[in-house]
């Protein structure tokens, strides 16, 4: 990862910070549904493995929060409006902000079911093999949802069929309000890799070049035809599981902020002089401008039409 | 017109629409190598190669799933589930990832995805032998077809696979050696037109797969007694062909659903609604259902004959009628 990259993170990280905390500033002032699983403290990983994919590699991300679509450059306005359910709304107000998609920028979604695309990644593996060979798609899920049957399902054919597939886990230590200490016997998610003989890779989530390395990695392989790899990247989530959960059940939840990676980041760029403290604010600045021209694109759009709901079952 | 089984109209379809467009695969567990539990897919892995017919591991969920992931992506992929009670196990993949990820992702995808579902029939027990059509009947986005004869069976394939929406076709287990005439050539079954089998005026008879080769014995007896029956097949349960019951329950004034499946909220329960709601004027004598009485279905055959609709049932029901 080159310095023009580790910036380019910084920069998306930054934007998807600020644009989830107006999301939840927006959902606390009752002007959008709290419909949002924060992400803070998890887009340093996000967008660093997602820099080390190509524009036409695809992606099928997990729940938690905005980073994948922000690096990938989806319209903030268009996402905005699927959680106000308005024109714009990338799911047309049937997905909201947890479902959003836009194809051409490699987005294709995201199950309900939490896990649910792990068996989707696996179609779009053995579409991608037959149709567009030398691409790969990168499904981001949780430590949680990999105790659910279609991890086992999907990682298992998808090594089978050497699939250009690679997992990428988040693992934040709570599967909502449960330690996975308490849910999960492995220590590392990625120890499971040796049950699929696949390489399992356990890296740190706060160090953004670390985890570009490993995707590096896990990308060309799976280019090479080689199959899957199960990449494990340690992360924090910095907030709830939801927009008002207090966390009473975590022990750690005054010190969490110590473990923020963004200003760890920011430090380096700065220690570095990659950056002065007047870029950083250029950017953070720049940020706030494509927020807010967002947000006032989102309040001019109109509410969709109540038919719309009746719309799109069929093709 | 050439004669062939329902089974072979089957992998005929399979045969043909497979040479016709690349992007079609079949997989399921042991469809390949071993041609089919059923042998319904025998020698497509020899046409086609290992590359668009393949086996999978037991893993229903994934056989499912992935196949909502290639359609998306442009392949057309045919998964055989090898009982239809497997809809069930791959719940998640067929009512939410088939039946709604284009609609939860705003039009965004495009699933042409057909599932086999071997259904029916007996000696498998409760979670091998059940007709769960009413469940994808019941769910939005699914089509749903249930062919009858081997020239629907075929047919109806073939229109199937070329939809671009998920079809769950259920073929029934104790019809694959039915034997038929199936046209030649291209010939598609449009999905949402029911057929009328059997024309007469004395009581509507709706029933599909073996219930309707049942509905044929009973009606050819009635007949020597002067009773002429008519039956619909309604050949798709989504779309389902509304009007052709209506019409036929305007000139018979009673109508009767035989079905292979649990009474409570089967498709006999929504026709009987939709006769409420569109035909009660037509409707001279009270609607009946023939179905399983709401338990699984067992294992023994005697113990199978004492809950599935038999001959002798429609024969009765249908004399109480027109008595």
């Amino acid at each position: 990862m080159d310095q023009e990259q580790l910036v380019k993170v910084f920069t998306s990280a930054v934007l998807a910070r600020r644009f989830e905390a107006k999301i939840v500033e927006l959902a606390m002032a009752g002007e959008l549904p709290p419909s949002l699983h924060v992400g803070a403290g998890q887009e340093v990983a996000q967008i660093a493995a997602i820099e080390a994919l190509r524009p036409d590699d695809y992606i099928l991300y997990g729940h938690r929060g905005v980073a994948y679509m922000v690096a990938r450059g989806v319209s903030l306005a268009d996402m905005l409006a699927d959680m106000a359910g308005k024109e714009g709304a990338t799911s047309r107000g049937k997905g909201g902000v947890m479902h959003v998609v836009d194809v051409p920028k490699g987005i294709l979604g995201e199950s309900g079911t939490l896990g649910g695309s792990f068996v989707v990644s696996v179609g779009v593996g053995m579409a991608l093999k037959r149709k567009q060979p030398d691409t790969v798609v990168t499904y981001f899920f949780g430590d949680g949802t990999a105790n659910r049957g279609p991890f086992h399902e999907a990682l298992n054919w998808a090594a089978v069929q050497k699939l250009p597939c690679v997992y990428f886990c988040e693992n934040n230590g709570f599967a909502i309000s449960m330690p996975t200490s308490r849910s999960t016997a492995v220590e590392n998610i990625a120890d499971r890799a040796a049950g699929y003989n696949v390489p399992g890779v356990v890296v740190d989530g706060s160090d953004p070049v670390a985890v570009y390395e490993v995707m590096e990695q896990a990308v060309a392989r799976a280019r090479a035809g080689h199959g899957p790899t199960l990449i494990e990247a340690k992360v924090t989530r910095l907030q709830g599981h939801y927009v008002a959960d207090q966390q009473e059940y975590r022990t750690d939840r005054n010190a969490v902020a110590e473990k923020d990676p963004l200003p760890k980041l920011q430090q380096t760029l700065c220690d570095r002089d990659i950056l002065t403290q007047a870029d950083v604010d250029d950017i953070q600045a720049d940020a706030d401008r494509q927020i807010e021209a967002a947000v006032a694109a989102m309040r001019a759009a109109p509410l969709l039409a109540p038919e719309v709901a009746l719309q799109d079952v069929y093709a | 017109m050439p004669t062939r089984t329902y089974s072979q109209a089957i992998n005929d379809a399979l045969a043909e629409e497979m040479r016709r467009d690349e992007n079609v695969i079949l997989y399921g567990q042991d469809v390949a190598v071993w041609g089919g539990i059923f042998k319904v897919t025998d020698g497509l892995l020899e046409k086609f190669g290992p590359d668009r017919v393949f086996d999978t591991p037991i893993s229903e969920n994934v056989m499912v799933g992935a196949g909502v992931g290639a359609a998306s992506m442009g392949l057309r992929p045919v998964v055989e589930l090898q009982f239809a009670d497997f809809v069930i196990t791959a719940g998640d993949e067929i009512f939410f990832k088939a039946g709604m990820w284009r609609y939860m992702h705003g039009g965004a995808h495009t699933i042409p995805l057909v599932v086999r579902a071997p259904s029916g029939g007996s000696g498998f027990g409760p979670e091998h032998s059940a007709c769960p059509e009413a469940f994808i009947m019941h769910a939005p986005g699914l089509l749903c077809a249930v062919p009858s004869t081997p020239a629907d069976a075929k047919a109806l394939l073939k229109q199937a696979i070329r939809l671009d929406n998920p079809v769950i076709y259920f073929e029934h287990k104790l019809l694959y050696q039915m034997r038929g005439e199936v046209p030649d050539g291209e010939v598609l079954t449009p999905f949402g037109k029911a057929v009328v089998r059997r024309e007469g005026e004395a009581v509507t008879i709706v029933a599909w797969q073996d219930m309707l080769r049942r509905s044929l014995t009973a009606a050819e007896r009635l007949s020597q007694e002067g009773i002429e029956v008519e039956i619909v097949d309604p050949r798709t349960l989504n779309p389902f062909d509304r009007e052709t019951i209506i019409e036929s329950v305007k000139k018979t004034g009673a109508c009767i659903v035989v079905e292979e499946a649990y009474r409570t909220l089967g498709v006999g329960a929504e026709i009987g609604a939709l006769l409420l709601e569109e035909a009660l004027p037509y409707l001279d004598k009270p609607f009946k259902r023939l179905a399983i009485p709401d338990v699984p279905i067992p294992t023994s055959q005697h113990l199978v004959d004492a809950i599935v609709p038999s001959v002798d049932d429609i024969y009765r029901a249908v004399k109480e009628i027109a008595d």
